[in-house]
């Protein structure tokens, strides 16, 4: 995991709209640690501005978006959250 | 919800936020909560029906919410039970599901697995529970499953299909065929959600006149 957002915004790592209050975001974050992916988290719970960017590319966390463009919400059978 | 082992006291439910206190603490979507609060789904039988139960003698005078602000659910739902309690003098105090676990832990759902929320409970004067509301009506769970049923059909999609089973793209474009169908339900879920509170509160206090 980086916090490095410079590195995200050049679209060479993916970037996870998360809330840490959600199971399915917990979930996948734990199955990115276990495979050390790195990736930027950007928690939607911690402030209207970085929610509002989220809802940008979808509408149930965990969001993710990938360095090629490609989007993906929710992860594993769970629908996620809706935000 | 047990009365014998609840770590729901009077004293306890003294702590909660205020409805005021909880929009002041939310970093985000206040403009959802107020949205909706200004788009109020009881009718006026609801109100009066709402009035007679917080009458009974053993009646709801409290109602203890499990929240958090960032969740859609939350923010769908909440402001009803806001006006509820207004409608019925009833005192509502909201506790945050992420710092209060011993509460929430009381009820969970999806046989114990799931920390669904809101959570609406209500309590006598006594803080004595009477019932609760989880998270969305039945008709509304209702409703995800048929859309997700259209959804497969649309899609040519196999009934065993789920989020969890399909590879991309076909699992994008199933969740948001799904999504397209379901946010539209939003208003008459929440309109669900009062029925099913009256239904509850109805059979719980052995009321005749359940919605």
């Amino acid at each position: 995991m980086t916090k490095d957002r410079t590195v995200a915004d050049r679209g060479e790592i993916p970037i996870v709209y998360t809330i840490r209050g959600c199971d399915s975001c917990v979930k996948l974050l734990a199955k990115w640690d276990a495979e050390k992916v790195v990736y930027d988290e950007r928690r939607v719970e911690l402030s209207q501005a970085t929610l509002d960017e989220a809802r940008q590319y979808g509408k149930l966390v965990p969001i993710v978006v990938w360095p090629d463009g490609r989007v993906e919400q929710g992860f594993g059978d769970s629908f996620g959250c809706f935000i | 919800m047990a009365t014998a082992t609840t770590v729901v006291t009077s004293n306890r439910f003294e702590q909660g936020l205020t409805y005021g206190g909880f929009l002041a603490a939310a970093t985000v979507n206040r403009d959802r909560f107020e949205q909706n609060y200004n788009n109020p789904v009881l009718t006026a039988e609801d109100r009066i029906f709402f009035q007679k139960a917080s009458q009974h003698p053993d009646g709801p005078r409290k109602l203890l919410v499990i929240a958090e602000a960032w969740c859609g659910d939350v923010y769908r739902e909440l402001p009803t039970a806001v006006r509820i309690a207004e409608s019925a003098g009833i005192d509502l105090r909201i506790f945050l599901r992420d710092e209060n676990p011993d509460i929430m832990d009381e009820f969970l759902s999806n046989n114990g697995k799931s920390r669904a929320i809101p959570v609406f409970v209500f309590y006598t004067t006594d803080t004595k529970y009477i019932t609760h509301f989880t998270e969305r009506s039945a008709s509304a769970h209702a409703g995800l499953a048929l859309a997700m049923e259209q959804a497969r059909a649309r899609l040519n999609l196999p009934a065993s299909a789920t989020f969890g089973n399909l590879p991309d793209p076909a699992r994008r474009e199933f969740l948001l065929d799904v999504i397209s169908r379901i946010e539209p339900l939003a208003d008459q879920w929440r309109r669900d959600a009062v029925k099913e509170i009256r239904q509850l509160l109805a059979s719980a206090l052995h009321l005749s006149d359940a919605a």
